[in-house]
């Protein structure tokens, strides 16, 4: 279990991205986020957040899906590399290897 | 779906680009634009252009912003240390240019470093007083009767002194300083004049002069007490300790034995005050004479004293001012009104004031000062932005170079400034070494303050050194910001095709400006320089109307006077003696009025008070009456010999007519008219005087100067002889003696002292402009070599290549003339020499002295050039083509 150096948000922005699967950019991450944490990521934070994240290696980007809407300019599509996966998967480790120690905790996908 | 026509802010959106990093720019702003059309939708337009708005701000993330050259990224330190090799190598290579630029800017510099030496000492004048903030000194004004008279004064009535101190709250200490204080010292030893003030026993107190033996407090407290100052102790008492010593005093009315009480330091050079001795302003008050005097109950007797006061904390010089005024009330009620003020200290030395009792270098003086420096300061950047110009245009294939191999613009522009810093912090090097050279010479300029000694050590201190770095740099910007900013600004391709026929249609005309300006300055000092010089000899050469060569003036004692006189006239090489009082022409005066019997007709004169033989042995002649003679008896005569202005003044008609009249001398004294002399200059040409005069008989104890006609051969044994017999006679006073001639041109010495600079400056101006006239025409010959070099093969001589070579040159100069000169010459007459009263009319060659004198330099220099292109071979020239 090695120490990913991932902060709680950028943690959460790599699991709504492989949430979403194939149509993880910008506004759908967002609204993403929106709906599960109920509070709203600024726009300026998620991509900073998205350029960090891809910078760092964890994030792969391909362009496309330009729409009238956007005055057409395209999307940035994003999607987990292996490392950012391994690094979701290590994250998720380091809690669970916290909160199954905790008495009278009851968590969904516990291994008991 | 997008709504049409509803749109973000336009402005947020230019925002954006502007400062959003290029590679995120356009995911970005399509997910704003997304976000803004599902916004609109559900919250309506103006919520949604706000919240856009928002998100932008909210994307000023460091992560996301575009990199703009941050001053780190600009330029590395590798870079600089090879633009600064880059900068030598240019320099040695160009050694001419360089030398130009860097002689005319070390030049400039030089005075620069000598204006900002003398403004910080002049700053700091009397700045080591403690209470400096709140150190004032009462001043009078008095509308002046007599010209040459000053109106506002630094001395103030005893009488007021003593009314502040027992009356105005707001002030905490009061001192007063008597004038009268000059005598012989006597020692055991020796005996030497000295001069100094009276003090009240608060001097201490208000001034911050160490006292080094001798309580503060107590040392002018009570009568015949004396503080000497190291110096004069030395001469004294030698070595030994001078406290409670007697001294005897001598050729003083109200002192006759002192007691040393103190000893202090020497009133340092930046003091506004000079003295040799303080001595207690009880011993006067004591005086039996003084008692009859009674000059300080009358708050008339202004001339005498300055009265200083220390302000309580937080009290206001303004209040005090209304309180003066109040308590000369009376006094101005019935006699010349005086006006009362209070001066802060830091004015003591910079306002115009008479009897001030030490130096004074007045604002408008520093401030003329600071014009003509800046001038030619700003002359020589000039020079240095046309010359670096011109010659970087000599290197555009370097500039291009650089730039299609990389440099960006901003490279470019500090290669060039660097180069001009390498010059401008050379040429300060230079610079402070000239100033060195010049100091002398500087401090030894006629006394500008008619002070009798020294003002400024200008001495270089480690404050100064940062100063200095301040001013090369400012001049290194100045001079090479705007060819620098050309260079860089240059397209590459452009710059490397053929340099000649690329026309840089701006900087030409600039370059034009730049070269006319500084011509236009130029042949201003040059005028002013050779205006000033003829005023100058043309005073010095005045005939006054009477005689002064191979007069000597010699001070005496008057009681030492008549056998003075008897001893002198027994040397050989003695012609004739006279005495008087003063030395005409020499801005000394005895100011006098004269009544006649009708009382309305006051005329105020000057006076002379002279002997049997001073008439005679200066020439004057006499156009009626008699000169005076030997007085019998010990009685004053009644006689008196007026100047042909002094009857149309007073309408006593023609001189025969007037002789026996009688006229009353200041209301007390009748005099009878005995003899006219012809009108001539009774005081200096630069200030007008009452041209109306009188000679009077004078009393032994009147007259301090023997004149004496030396003849000219064994001039300077007579001089000698003359003063082995004074010091038999007088072996106290030093023998002081100046020949006339010289005594007239010392009271000019300030007009010499102005001619001197403008003369400094005006050469150094021609030397920066013929300097920038031969860089010019370098540059001019060697662009142009080719289209000389096919005019020779096409037979065209000498003349035509000069006219050619020249004709920008020339026109340039004209051009500055038609502006200098008509400005110039009103600033000389209204400015300059509106002072003087008698004044030379300008010839034409004085008038276009400095244009006549541009030309010259503009058609050598072009010669020198011509002379280099001409001797060139022009087929070798042409071979290359």
């Amino acid at each position: 279990m090695k120490d990913t150096n991932l902060g709680a948000f950028e943690e959460l922005v790599l699991l709504a991205v492989g949430s979403l699967g194939e149509n993880a950019y910008g506004v759908s991450i967002k609204e993403a986020l929106e709906a599960k944490t109920g509070r709203l990521p600024s726009i300026g934070a998620l991509h900073s957040a998205l350029y960090r994240l891809e910078d760092k290696g964890y994030l792969k980007s391909a362009e496309g899906g330009a729409t009238a809407e956007r005055g057409g300019r395209r999307k940035k599509f994003y999607q987990l590399s292996a490392s950012g996966k391994r690094a979701l998967q290590a994250a998720h480790e380091l809690r669970m290897a916290f909160s199954s120690r905790i008495p009278g905790f009851k968590l969904s996908n516990q291994r008991s | 779906m997008k709504i049409i026509g509803s749109d973000p802010p336009r402005w947020a959106d230019k925002l954006l680009s502007w400062f959003c990093k290029d590679e995120v720019l356009e995911n970005v702003q399509g997910d704003l634009h997304e976000l803004f059309q599902l916004r609109v939708q559900r919250v309506g337009l103006k919520k949604a252009r706000l919240l856009y708005v928002r998100d932008v701000v909210s994307l000023l993330k460091p992560r996301l912003i575009r990199n703009v050259q941050r001053p780190g990224a600009f330029v590395q330190y590798g870079m600089f240390k090879n633009y600064f090799r880059n900068s030598v190598r240019v320099l040695r290579r160009n050694a001419l240019f360089s030398g130009i630029n860097i002689t005319g800017l070390s030049i400039s510099m030089s005075v620069a470093i000598l204006m900002v030496v003398l403004l910080t000492e002049l700053h700091s004048f009397d700045s080591f007083h403690e209470k400096k903030d709140r150190i004032y000194r009462v001043i009078t004004f008095k509308r002046a009767l007599l010209q040459g008279e000053a109106e506002l004064n630094a001395t103030a009535s005893h009488y007021i002194g003593d009314r502040i101190a027992a009356e105005v709250e707001g002030v905490e200490q009061v001192l007063i300083l008597d004038r009268k204080m000059n005598a012989d010292f006597r020692s055991i030893d020796t005996a030497i004049p000295v001069a100094g003030y009276y003090a009240s026993p608060t001097f201490f107190d208000v001034f911050s002069f160490k006292l080094t033996r001798g309580n503060p407090a107590r040392a002018l407290e009570n009568a015949g007490s004396v503080v000497l100052t190291a110096s004069t102790a030395k001469k004294l008492f030698g070595d030994d300790d001078p406290i409670n010593k007697t001294i005897v005093v001598e050729a003083n009315d109200d002192f006759r034995l002192g007691v040393v009480t103190g000893l202090m330091e020497d009133p340092p050079l930046n003091s506004h005050i000079h003295f040799e001795v303080l001595v207690s302003m009880a011993t006067v008050e004591q005086s039996p004479v003084e008692r009859r005097r009674k000059s300080g109950t009358n708050p008339g007797n202004y001339a005498q004293s300055y009265v200083y006061v220390v302000l309580k904390k937080g009290a206001k010089p303004e209040d005090i001012d209304g309180t003066l005024s109040e308590m000369m009330s009376i006094h101005n009620a019935s006699s010349a009104p005086l006006t009362l003020s209070l001066q802060p200290l830091k004015e003591f030395v910079r306002e115009e004031v008479g009897n001030a009792p030490g130096p004074i270098f007045s604002r408008r003086k520093v401030a003329m000062m600071m014009a003509l420096s800046v001038i030619v300061v700003l002359s020589a950047c000039f020079n240095y932005s046309h010359l670096s110009l011109v010659s970087a245009l000599r290197r555009c294939k370097e500039v291009s170079v650089r730039k299609i191999t990389g440099a960006a613009r901003s490279h470019i522009f500090i290669q060039f400034i660097t180069e001009s810093f390498v010059v401008s912090f050379v040429a300060l090097i230079i610079g402070v070494g000239l100033f060195l050279l010049i100091k002398s010479e500087f401090l030894r300029l006629p006394d500008l303050t008619h002070s009798g000694r020294p003002i400024f050590h200008l001495a270089l201190t480690p404050v100064h050194a940062g100063i200095f770095l301040l001013l090369a740099s400012v001049v290194a910007i100045i001079a090479g910001f705007f060819p620098s900013l050309i260079l860089s600004k240059l397209k590459a391709n452009t710059l490397i095709t053929d340099v000649g026929k690329h026309k840089f249609i701006a900087v030409l005309s600039t370059r034009h400006v730049l070269t006319a300006v500084q011509m236009t300055l130029s042949i201003s000092l040059i005028m002013c320089a050779v205006i000033l010089f003829k005023q100058y000899k043309f005073v010095l050469n005045y005939d006054l109307g009477f005689e002064t060569h191979k007069v000597l003036n010699v001070r005496v004692d008057p009681k030492d006077a008549e056998v003075l006189e008897n001893e002198f006239a027994a040397i050989a090489g003695v012609e004739a003696t006279s005495r008087s009082a003063v030395a005409l022409g020499t801005r000394h005066l005895i100011p006098a009025d004269a009544t006649t019997d009708s009382p309305q007709d006051t005329l105020m004169f000057s006076a002379n008070y002279v002997d049997d033989k001073y008439l005679a042995m200066h020439g004057f002649k006499l156009i009626a009456g008699s000169g005076f003679s030997k007085p019998l008896s010990d009685s004053t005569s009644d006689g008196i010999i007026v100047n042909a202005n002094f009857l149309k003044s007073l309408s006593l008609g023609s001189p025969e007519e007037s002789l026996g009249k009688q006229i009353w001398y200041f209301g007390e004294r009748k005099l009878k008219i005995q003899g006219v002399v012809q009108d001539f200059v009774s005081h200096s040409l630069d200030a007008e005087a009452p041209p109306a005069f009188g000679f009077l008989l004078g009393d032994s104890h009147d007259m301090g100067v023997l004149g004496v006609k030396i003849s000219e051969d064994n001039r300077l044994a007579t001089l000698q002889a003359l003063e082995r017999a004074y010091q038999k006679v007088d072996p106290v006073h030093p023998f002081e003696a100046a020949f006339y001639d010289d005594q007239i041109a010392t009271t000019y010495a300030e007009s010499m002292a102005t001619y001197k600079i403008i003369s400094y400056l005006a050469f150094l101006a021609i030397s920066i402009s013929a300097l920038g006239m031969l860089g010019m025409a370098a540059f001019t010959v060697e662009t142009r070599m080719r289209e000389i070099s096919i005019r020779k093969v096409l037979g065209a001589g000498g003349n035509s290549l000069f006219y050619l070579l020249s004709k920008d040159v020339f026109i340039l100069i004209l051009a500055a003339g038609v502006i200098a000169v008509p400005s110039t010459l009103y600033l000389v007459d209204h400015v300059m020499l509106s002072e003087f009263i008698y004044r030379i009319d300008h010839s034409i060659i004085d008038m276009f002295s400095g244009l006549i004198a541009m030309l010259l330099i503009g058609g050598l220099t072009t010669a020198c050039q011509m002379r280099v292109a001409v001797l060139r071979n022009p087929a070798e020239v042409l071979r290359k083509e």
